[in-house]
């Protein structure tokens, strides 16, 4: 039943312009730099970043543990100063009119601050006060928003007893109690069940709908493809790129990514696969090979064919269109999970990027 | 079994020795146990103010008088300072005036002629615990010695108090320091370590607002705290009180000492990163101030460096100030210096602890 607003939303971003932000932005910043200094250390958290947000806007900040986006958005959010550049937050300079700013936004921390001990009502009419929300509607707003994300029930039982989804919607609604222009989520799905995830981005998806700006981070692929108009890449703390997913996906030289499982395989075919001239990167993972290639219906089963002919069954096939984890290969010649993540030797590079 | 024990074992030790604070505190505590508490209860009470007058009319010091004077003055238990610091008063109206203000704690009127039916008045400040008993014990002990035969009179100046209500009115400020600590401190840095201080930050709420709202919420608290323990007295250790000026003047202590501990504890949880170091802290403090009160025993009995402690420890102006109260029923101008140091350390404190925690929300 709630599955039509995401659906909405998608329609909505696949219309959109690509490559620049919309005419009136409402974060815009420039060259900005945050460098932590220690007694032994200096780390550069931030390294020269400049983008625009466009009013409206889900915009994804993407990108692997200690990449720099909770740094950004401690920026923004006027928790830190920056070390130099600026930015404007619906045109308020962020180190001189840090008031302005925090009346407009709405911020959901990656770790919970929600008050356990004290009931779900409670928690949104404390953080309503904090934010100046009036007190002859303050009440109803606390209804209204514990109703639309079902926790009317809940009302007035203490937050330790919610599920993890429970909590999060709860800290969401209360980031946006005030009908800020903006709101900031930092990994708002993080720890979350499938069901909870997709309760939370359906929320995330109705509070644009009501004209609010989000800023999301977040290092789950699937999640910046389902929600966010625009995505920017940020690693070792430099914007990699910026675009929309349809434009990003043509960053990838070659369309299609086509996977091939097999029990034993040879360099020969390899070589034969690589020498094809709709075929880009190729790489080895595991008991997988990973071909990039264009027009990738038709290449298929050439590449089938390769396999017979070397007399090596093949026990898997994919075709499908690059994720972003892909494109986030690509772009920076390595994985996503950061420390986690399996690595991925990169072959053959045909094209340079 | 024995593998998992050792990998646990070895966690547990690990940890421990990764806390400098913790590991301090844990060799340190026994030791400041012993060498305060040691020090702060049942040592020789010496240097006892008491006062000394002989009756009207006045004619001439008696030999007993001189003597008498002689001999107090002179008392000492072996290699120990002086037991009494005494005065003598020119009259027996200025003597028990001093006694009323606390400036002496017994006051001795000898009679102006000396004979077996002319008694010798003893006026006693029984509010203090173990001193009366040593004061009385010395008087004896130097009349008989005189060989005088005159009976003394005792008058226990604010009748007979119990260790109990002695002990009662320093257990308030005890429960003040304990909810300031536990509820407002430990509170405050977890909020910090779950980055709940840090969302405030993000809403266009004034930093002053949140250090007013933290200070103003631990006051309550601990207003609260040593409020109840203090009715707790009066139905358990039954103590009274005299008027409604002294029941107003109770209040006011337990509120300016309120404000005053939960600043000093928003100042020291402010420079601590950690719940343990923290309670290792809370621990020491609270056995420092607490001990050197002189809610447990006199500050008479304690060495002298222990009393230095005791003149800059604002419990110690707060559980001398509620006795004075409580006890002896006293008004304003008994309480007046009591008031004047904790006004001073709570204005101190809360301008630390402002000052402070506003740095942490840099």
């Amino acid at each position: 039943m709630e599955m039509h607003t995401l659906e909405q939303r998608e329609q909505r971003g696949s219309g959109r312009t690509a490559g620049t932000a919309n005419a009136e932005a409402i974060i815009r910043l420039e060259h900005l730099s945050k460098i932590f200094k220690s007694r032994d250390r200096t780390v550069t958290a931030v390294d020269d970043v400049s983008f625009e947000v466009g009013h409206g806007e889900i915009f994804g900040l993407l990108g692997p543990n200690g990449a720099g986006k909770s740094t950004l958005i401690r920026i923004l959010t006027t928790l830190l100063r920056p070390s130099s550049g600026t930015a404007y937050v619906n045109g308020h300079e962020i180190s001189r009119e840090p008031e302005l700013i925090r009346s407009i936004i709405g911020v959901c921390p990656q770790n919970s601050t929600l008050d356990q001990e004290l009931s779900a009502y409670d928690n949104l009419e404390f953080y309503g006060k904090l934010v100046d929300v009036p007190d002859n509607i303050l009440d109803a707003r606390i209804r209204e928003l514990l109703a639309s994300v079902g926790l009317t029930e809940q009302t007035n039982t203490r937050v330790s007893t919610f599920s993890g989804g429970m909590k999060r919607k709860l800290e969401i609604v209360r980031a946006f109690i005030h009908k800020p222009l903006i709101i900031f989520l930092d990994e708002p799905t993080i720890g979350l069940d499938p069901e909870a995830r997709r309760e939370v981005w359906d929320q995330i998806a109705r509070l644009n709908a009501e004209e609010t700006t989000i800023i999301l981070t977040t290092h789950y692929m699937d999640e910046a493809e389902k929600l966010c108009d625009r995505i920017a890449f940020v690693d070792g703390g430099r914007l990699i790129a910026l675009d929309t997913l349809e434009n990003l996906k043509k960053v990838i030289p070659s369309g299609d990514l086509i996977e091939v499982g097999f029990e034993r395989i040879t360099e020969e075919v390899i070589d034969r696969i690589r020498a094809d001239p709709h075929v880009g990167v190729v790489e080895l993972r595991g008991k997988t090979l990973a071909i990039q290639a264009t027009g990738g219906g038709k290449i298929l089963p050439v590449i089938l064919e390769y396999f017979e002919k070397a007399g090596l069954p093949v026990t898997s096939l994919s075709i499908r269109s690059p994720s972003l984890e892909d494109i986030f290969i690509y772009l920076t010649g390595k994985g996503f999970g950061g420390g986690e993540g399996k690595t991925v030797p990169i072959l053959t590079e045909r094209e340079a990027p | 079994m024995m593998r998992g024990a050792v990998a646990i074992f070895k966690r547990d030790f690990k940890k421990f020795l990764s806390n400098p604070i913790v590991i301090i505190m844990t060799l340190l505590m026994p030791i400041m146990y012993l060498v305060i508490f040691g020090n702060a209860i049942g040592g020789a009470i010496a240097g006892i103010p008491i006062g000394v007058a002989q009756e009207t009319p006045y004619v001439n010091e008696t030999p007993l008088f001189s003597a008498s004077v002689d001999s107090l003055t002179h008392l000492a238990q072996p290699d120990k300072a002086n037991t009494f610091s005494v005065t003598v008063f020119t009259s027996e109206a200025t003597a028990k005036q001093a006694l009323a203000d606390g400036r002496v704690m017994a006051v001795a009127i000898f009679p102006s002629a000396v004979s077996n039916d002319h008694t010798i008045r003893l006026y006693v400040d029984s509010s203090d615990f173990t001193t009366p008993t040593v004061i009385e014990g010395g008087i004896n002990g130097v009349l008989q010695k005189l060989g005088v035969q005159a009976p003394v009179q005792v008058t226990k100046l604010y009748g007979d108090v119990q260790y109990i209500q002695f002990f009662g009115v320093g257990v308030i400020v005890m429960a003040i320091f304990m909810s300031t600590m536990m509820g407002g401190g430990i509170a405050l840095i977890r909020d910090r370590e779950l980055g709940i201080i840090e969302g405030y930050l993000v809403t266009p709420v004034k930093r002053s607002s949140i250090i007013l709202g933290i200070i103003g919420s631990g006051t309550v608290k601990g207003f609260l705290s040593g409020f109840i323990i203090f009715l707790v007295d009066l139905v358990v250790a039954g103590i009274v009180l005299r008027s409604a000026e002294d029941f107003v003047l109770v209040l006011v202590v337990i509120f300016v000492i309120s404000i005053g501990l939960t600043s000093l504890v928003v100042f020291i949880s402010s420079r601590f990163r950690d719940q343990q170091s923290f309670a290792g802290m809370n621990a020491f403090l609270s056995l420092m101030l607490f001990m050197t009160s002189g809610a447990f025993y006199p500050t008479l009995g304690m060495p002298d460096w222990l009393r230095w402690i005791t003149t800059v420890n604002p419990e110690f102006y707060a559980v001398h100030a509620l006795r004075t109260l409580i006890l002896r029923g006293q008004g304003l101008g008994a309480i007046s210096v009591d008031l004047l140091a904790l006004g001073l350390f709570s204005g101190a404190a809360i301008l630390l602890g402002i000052t402070t925690f506003r740095r942490t929300l840099e």
